[in-house]
């Protein structure tokens, strides 16, 4: 290129479209920032208080046992791209993003959330970490996968056809005219209801 | 005879090279003060250095084990020993320890060595004059 | 931005190496003066500069009397101040001194990590360690340091003096010679030393400017009631670790509970009811270490079968060079020390340690 090349001496046909250029479209070394989702059930006591939560309530109890457990390093650690990427509060499944680099650290502060403070009320309650993935994707593919094991795990244990027709027919209704999210809604609340019997 | 013969046998050549083995590292600190008739015993400086993990690190930090093999109550100067792996965490926060009792301080790091024979012969200390 | 050409896992080794404590070295070796192959007179004499020499006998109260008279006679040394480093090449002291052999020379009070040093080795080689700025001012041939050749902001030049090509009113010397007077006037204290000479062979550089003779401080300080480990099957590091312990006076009788310090005596222990420690310090020279070493096995002669003589030697941390002439960096610590184990029965234990930015011990 240096060697006194110019535009007009290429033959008329050839179209410039060599690797150099669409490097330099791709930019400097764009590397996508790297994360880690963290999976996490809510264990709550009393299963209505969970709709009480919101994703602020959440974020600050992290933060905060972020902060007693790993001092000024960890809250700080803690303010890069942290963020809770989707709470479902009728389930109580909770999406945490990390920075993938501090993780660990982070992670090993969750067991230390006893309770939650939202909207004036102090719930009690433990987050259970269930799976760390890379994307939301992955950790989506496996609450679909998990949450389907629990459902085969649980019709066995209906006690009679009628209850395991309620358990189906609830499924099937929801998927067909509310969505994707409501199908744990039902059935961790069908969960809730094996528990109750058994 | 019989002696020379068992010097021979207890003199066989063993050479063992160990590579980062040293499980403690040691520092010498110098806490310089700002009001410098301040009295500082040992214990109250092992709590004061605990209390700064405590805010850079929380209770994790707090949790970290060091010991203060020597102190000198004249000059604030301190050998510590810490395990190799939390070297790093205890300098740090002995550098972002800044007040004691609401006066300005520093630490002074005058020495970090995996071995605690090279903080007694350190020949920065030569003075000739 | 950084480009990384080591790969992923060349990355990863960065991250680690990061937020991790330096690399330390330590050689153990066992051994017998009995043995003709034994080194332990070489890596004597390999250290050039020692600092400190810190001798422990266990039971003795006082030291006896040959022993004294030998620590009182180590080499003199000198403190030049303000030394224009191109005296070192004036021929009249090259020719008195340098060639004869056996002149220490070392800048002192000089930083390895952020002055230039200078060291002149008994066999005639002068080396120069410099930051970027004065390296590339000198305009003479040098290479980039071992330990900082990634970021390449400290050279060393060494020279062998002795050489023919170095001789006074070659080419080499007298570019040498204007890039130290003209270009790069470098000035700094001295210590020197020549060893048979004495400082005969000195006095002409040393007239003609400030100098002071000194002699190598000894302490005694005698121990009584020492907890020691069992030498011979200890861990090394955790017997170095005693012996510093000793050194600096740290009380050991802790618990291992205690707030302050949990430092305990490594088992199996007994207790030596007296113990002596003298240590000298100085610009001190591998000859005379090599007479102590002698003295000290002669005394463990005539000494109980279960007696032992450790001694200790540091060696200079800001000194440009370590073990042989090899290069020596300070990263943290710069430290480069021996410790001799001498047991009535002439074996020995040889510990080098090395810090971060030193080669592997001889």
């Amino acid at each position: 290129m240096s060697s006194g090349w110019r535009w007009r001496d290429l033959p008329s046909g050839v179209k410039f479209c060599g690797r150099k250029f669409s490097r330099k479209k791709s930019g400097t070394a764009m590397v996508r920032v790297k994360a880690r989702y963290l999976l996490c059930e809510l264990n709550v006591s009393d299963r209505t208080q969970l709709l009480l939560l919101d994703d602020r309530a959440v974020l600050a109890a992290v933060k905060t046992a972020v902060a007693r457990i790993h001092g000024d390093y960890g809250a700080a650690l803690c303010s890069m791209r942290f963020s809770i990427k989707y709470l479902n509060a009728h389930t109580g499944i909770v999406f945490l993003r990390f920075l993938r680099r501090a993780y660990k650290l982070l992670w090993s502060a969750l067991p230390f959330i006893t309770s939650i403070d939202a909207r004036g009320h102090k719930i009690p309650c433990f987050l259970n970490c269930l799976h760390v993935g890379g994307t939301i994707r992955t950790c989506q593919k496996f609450l679909v996968r998990y949450n389907t094991q629990q459902l085969h795990r649980m019709l066995p244990k209906c006690r009679n056809e009628e209850e395991k027709q309620e358990v189906r027919k609830a499924i099937l209704n929801c998927s067909l005219t509310k969505g994707n999210n409501e199908e744990f809604h039902i059935e961790s609340e069908s969960e809730e209801d094996e528990e109750a019997q058994s | 005879m019989r002696r020379d013969e068992e010097k021979g046998e207890a003199a066989v050549f063993q050479r063992v090279v160990l590579k980062n083995a040293s499980p403690y590292h040691y520092m010498k600190v110098c806490l310089v003060l700002e009001d410098e008739s301040t009295k500082l015993s040992a214990v109250e400086l092992k709590q004061f250095i605990i209390t700064g993990l405590k805010t850079l690190y929380g209770e994790v930090g707090a949790a970290l084990n060091f010991d203060l093999l020597k102190y000198d109550e004249d000059t604030f100067t301190a050998v510590l020993r810490v395990y190799s792996k939390w070297l790093v965490k205890l300098w740090s926060s002995l550098t972002l320890n800044g007040f004691y009792q609401n006066q300005a301080c520093a630490f002074r790091v005058l020495q970090v060595s995996p071995f605690l024979l090279a903080l007694s012969g350190n020949s920065r200390e030569l003075q000739l004059d | 931005m950084k480009v990384w050409t080591g790969g992923k896992q060349g990355k990863q080794r960065w991250r680690r190496r990061s937020n991790t404590t330096p690399r330390s070295l330590l050689v153990c070796e066992r051994s017998s003066f009995c043995d003709e192959n034994n080194r332990v007179s070489s890596q004597v004499e390999q250290l050039h500069f020692n600092y400190k020499v810190s001798v422990l006998l266990s039971d003795c109260s006082s030291a006896p009397s040959h022993l004294e008279s030998l620590l009182t006679s180590f080499s003199h040394f000198y403190l030049v101040r303000n030394l224009p480093l191109h005296e070192l090449l004036d021929k009249q002291f090259l020719e008195t001194a340098v060639y004869q052999g056996n002149v220490y020379g070392l800048s002192y009070r000089t930083r390895l990590d952020e002055d230039n040093c200078v060291a002149l080795m008994p066999n005639g080689h002068l080396v120069l360690s410099l930051d970027k700025d004065s390296f590339q001012v000198l305009g003479f041939e040098g290479k980039t340091s071992t330990f900082n050749y990634k970021t390449k902001n400290r050279y060393v030049v060494t020279v062998d003096l002795t050489d023919g090509s170095m001789a006074p009113g070659r080419q080499a010397y007298l570019r040498l010679l204007t890039g130290l007077t003209s270009r790069l006037p470098l000035q700094m204290d001295f210590l020197l030393s020549h060893h048979p000479g004495g400082g005969a062979s000195l006095q002409a550089l040393l007239s003609r400017y400030i100098w002071s003779e000194h002699k190598p401080e000894v302490g005694t300080c005698s121990l009584t009631h020492l907890p020691c480990p069992d030498l011979q099957s200890c861990d090394p590091h955790g017997l170095l670790e005693w012996l510093g312990a000793v050194d600096a006076n740290i009380s050991r009788d802790n618990s291992s509970s205690s707030f302050l310090s949990s430092l305990v005596c490594p088992e199996p222990k007994r207790t030596v009811s007296r113990a002596l420690r003298i240590s000298i310090c100085g610009l001190l020279l591998p000859h005379d270490v090599q007479r102590l070493i002698q003295e000290l096995r002669c005394y463990l002669g005539q000494c109980q079968p279960e007696s032992w003589v450790s001694l200790t030697v540091h060696g200079f941390v800001d000194s440009p060079v370590s073990w042989g002439g090899k290069e020596h960096g300070v990263l943290r610590g710069g430290e480069n020390f021996y410790t001799l184990f001498i047991f009535h029965d002439h074996t020995y234990h040889l510990h080098l340690a090395a810090g971060a930015q030193d080669t592997c011990p001889p």
